[in-house]
């Protein structure tokens, strides 16, 4: 076996020079602190992210984005296709764990600073990824055209419309036309499987392409070499498989919620039908949902919830151009300013995602 | 004989009293005088007899004896009253009830109120009074008790009375063009109608059920003879044991109808589509079914049922042996839900009562066998039924399972709908078919119970093999590691 699989590797390795990224893997280093354990998130998105990627192209497979047809599709998927229910299932967990494991892999950067310079294009990339995965959640959302979904989508589309100026025809272009309709589901099934999955691979391949040109950012003030018992980890085979080791335990955790709590169907959209009491969006979403909830009608002179509106676009600016206006980390000096704010976003999501489901 | 003296005394002392008091009423009698017909009439009208003066209702000073004096509009003379001034007049003193005790009436004093808010007091077309006024039913200047034979309301004319206006289909259509104008001719065909043209007072005429003053429309809820209303206002006399003395008939209608199938669908569950009294008997022509229309009767609901039953082998079996159709098997006013204790050979069964096993084995074989297939039929159904929540509850997607379960309920409604056939091969066609159905349901439901328990072992299985791969990632990782160490040291 292993003389079959030395052959094959000389047989590769003959032709594209494999010795090569060994080698280049084999001299990259991963640093070993206490906060270690935060390198492997983006790992774990990354496999969520692929997993993703498989179970929508077998989905895509028997599912019929309209109006009439997708509800049934999904019906079709999950009880008449072979493990269809898992794949579905799968597909509907690991896109909540691959948002929850690409917001940890988030402020864990945020918090360790590592978009410090040289890094701020890979956390630039990093952060557009991360809206993109909430786009892939609000439109995916929208496709097994049920009650829940139908609903969900007229809410979030209707507040994308508050925003002043560009609001309205940010709405028409998300639901194609002034409802939700079948068009829109064309709209945001399109967006799903095609537009968004394109930009991604382009982020992404750059993003892992800067990941390995610049490894892994090390904390402040960490040195391997001056012998004061820091030490680093060669990224292959020991990180690698470490990897491995975390994304099978992954994938079990997505087949235990695939089999104990498969994704409901529910009840299939019905426009003319009142909507269903309770409302609530993805729990990525809830912070945001619930502070427009509980923001007054008007402050001043302005609707509360074009003023919660343009506060989270600013809030999501500065978050996002972080690299840019926080001098002090890319100089090597200590800015606690950063951490209060981190520490603050942390809070206010939890606190306000909490409220939103109780209340 | 103290009672009748004191009775004498009180007439000689109205009579004088009405006597004195019409002979200062100049109205009435230079009204006599001159031979006038109101005037000659209201000599027998109960107003007269309780002094009451011509002014009383015309206005004016009676006491006068110069015309132009006593008919002086000062004086408040309005002359003929007209439109709604007419009922407005009597209701001066039929809804002032001091008036009317000061007279010694203990009649009640809401006529007027509910003759205006009935259906004929409605706006007329000529849309300047109402339709009808106190005088259209009582007449005037001779009016009478109701209780005296000669008023047009009493029960033997008020019928007459009634149909003056409701079987003139010209004068109605102008009101309610669909409202039929032959109640008359039905109502003679009845049982009430024929009594009462035998003169029987007590027979039902019209204000019997319709009420008098506060008629109102069939379709209004609070009408004596909306379809909720009924059974109560018929058993206002076919439940009192005293009134229906002599009539031979039993009084337990109403109690029984309220205990049955379409009394609890009427009376408990206000379902107004539910069969009242007149939706078996008939309501102006109410009378009870005969024997061979009984199937008839019932199968202006339950057509199905009826066809079937008349085409089958019991129609003429139960014609020749004078048996009451549907009656014979579910009885009449206490009909209970029809359930399929009905059908079969057992002691509670229906059938066994004709059919027994030596005397008419055809019929009790066929009689066993629906029972069989019907309960068979029942079985499997919930079964499959059990066994489709069972797989939901366990969160699998069972919906088209579910609703192909439909087809098993309906046919088992059929099949009961089929039994009137009383035809083996019919009833066996629509069976089979629920039982198939109910069969293929109950494969599904036990397919998708295996398959949740199929999941559960596959994850086992997974699990399994996702750990041994996990322990032997993390033994080779050891592995490499202490031969990485072992070199690293070697190299120091």
């Amino acid at each position: 076996m292993k003389k079959l699989l030395t052959k094959y590797y000389s047989w590769i390795d003959e032709r594209v020079h494999l010795e090569d990224l060994v080698h280049f893997m084999g001299k990259k280093y991963v640093p070993i602190h206490r906060h270690s354990v935060w390198y492997y998130f983006g790992g774990v998105s990354l496999f969520l992210f692929i997993i993703q990627v498989i179970t929508g192209i077998m989905l895509l497979l028997y599912y019929k984005g309209s109006e009439e047809l997708a509800f049934e599709s999904i019906q079709f998927i999950i009880s008449k296709v072979e493990f269809g229910w898992l794949i579905r299932s799968i597909h509907s967990w690991a896109a909540n764990l691959f948002v929850l494991a690409a917001m940890i892999h988030m402020f864990s950067v945020y918090f360790e600073k590592a978009y410090r310079k040289p890094r701020e294009i890979t956390w630039l990339t990093g952060m557009l990824m991360f809206f993109l995965a909430l786009g892939f959640g609000f439109s995916g959302y929208l496709l097994p055209w049920n009650e829940l979904a139908f609903f969900a989508t007229k809410v979030g589309t209707d507040i994308a419309g508050v925003v002043p100026g560009i609001g309205e025809p940010i709405l028409l272009f998300l639901r194609a036309g002034e409802d939700v309709t079948g068009a829109t589901l064309s709209r945001f099934f399109g967006f799903h499987v095609a537009v968004f999955p394109g930009i991604f691979t382009v982020l992404l391949g750059i993003h892992l392409v800067l990941v390995q040109r610049q490894g892994m950012s090390e904390p402040h003030g960490f040195n391997p070499n001056e012998g004061n018992g820091e030490k680093t980890m060669p990224f292959f085979p020991n990180f690698l498989l470490r990897d491995l080791l975390l994304w099978l335990i992954v994938l079990n955790l997505l087949a235990i919620l695939a089999v104990f709590f498969p994704w409901e169907l529910g009840k299939k959209a019905d426009a003319f039908a009142p909507a269903p009491a309770g409302i609530k969006p993805e729990w990525y979403f809830m912070f945001m949902f619930q502070t427009l909830k509980l923001i007054p009608a008007k402050i001043w002179f302005m609707d509360g919830e074009v003023i919660g509106i343009l506060t989270f676009g600013a809030a999501g600016a500065l978050w996002m151009f972080v690299p840019f206006w926080d001098r002090k980390s890319s100089k090597g000096e200590k800015n606690r300013l950063i951490n209060y704010l981190g520490i603050f976003a942390v809070i206010y999501i939890i606190i306000l995602t909490i409220l939103g489901w109780i209340l | 004989m103290k009672y009748l003296s004191t009775a004498i005394l009180k007439v000689t002392l109205i009579l004088c009293f009405t006597g004195i008091a019409f002979a200062q009423d100049q109205c009435y009698t230079c009204h006599q005088a001159l031979g006038d017909k109101p005037a000659t009439m209201y000599k027998k009208d109960i107003h007269f007899a309780k002094g009451i003066s011509c002014a009383s209702c015309h206005g004016g000073d009676s006491k006068k004896e110069e015309m132009e004096a006593a008919m002086d509009p000062a004086t408040g003379f309005k002359g003929v009253p007209t439109g709604d001034e007419v009922s407005k007049t009597c209701a001066t003193c039929h809804a002032d009830a001091e008036k009317m005790k000061t007279l010694g009436s203990t009649l009640p004093t809401t006529q007027w109120e509910h003759l205006q808010s009935s259906v004929h007091g409605k706006l007329s077309v000529s849309g300047k009074e109402n339709i009808v006024q106190c005088t259209t039913c009582h007449s005037v200047h001779d009016i009478v008790s109701v209780k005296n034979p000669t008023s047009p309301v009493y029960p033997l004319n008020a019928v007459k009375t009634c149909t003056k206006c409701h079987a003139d289909a010209s004068f109605m259509k102008t009101y309610n063009p669909s409202l039929p104008v032959d109640q008359f001719e039905k109502y003679r065909t009845s049982v009430h109608g024929t009594l009462n043209g035998k003169g029987d007072p007590k027979a039902a005429e019209c204000a019997s059920c319709h009420g008098s003053h506060d008629i109102r429309s069939a379709k209004d809820a609070k009408s004596k003879v909306y379809a909720a209303n009924l059974p109560a206002t018929c058993s206002s006399c076919h439940s009192d044991a005293e009134y229906m003395k002599g009539y031979n008939i039993p009084t337990d209608q109403h109690a029984n109808f309220s205990k049955s199938v379409h009394g609890i669908a009427l009376l408990e569950k206000h379902d107004i589509a539910a069969p009242a009294c007149n939706d078996c008997h008939g309501n102006h022509g109410a009378m009870p079914p005969g024997v061979e229309s009984i199937s008839k009767v019932c199968g202006t609901c339950h057509a199905l049922n009826a066809d079937l039953f008349s085409s089958s082998p019991h129609k003429k079996a139960f014609d020749e042996r004078k048996l009451p159709e549907c009656e014979t098997c579910h009885g009449n006013h206490d009909i209970s839900p029809a359930s399929k204790s009905l059908l079969g050979v057992s002691n509670d069964a229906v059938c066994s009562k004709c059919h027994s096993e030596q005397e008419n084995p055809k019929g009790f074989t066929v009689a066993r066998m629906m029972r069989t297939m019907i309960d068979s039929l029942e079985t499997l159904e919930q079964t499959a039924s059990g066994l489709i929540d069972e797989a939901e509850q366990k969160g699998m997607e069972v919906s088209e399972s579910k609703f192909k379960l439909r087809d098993a309920h309906q046919a088992r409604l059929q099949s009961r709908t089929a039994v009137h056939s009383f035809n083996e091969e019919k009833f066996r066609e629509v069976v089979t078919k629920g039982l198939t159905v109910a069969h293929e349901v109950g494969t599904e439901g036990k397919a998708a119970v295996d398959e949740f328990y199929f999941r559960r072992w596959g994850l086992g299985v997974a699990t399994l093999i996702i750990t041994i791969v996990g322990i032997s990632l993390y033994l080779m990782i050891r592995r490499i590691e202490r031969r990485q160490s072992l070199s690293k040291t070697k190299t120091q």
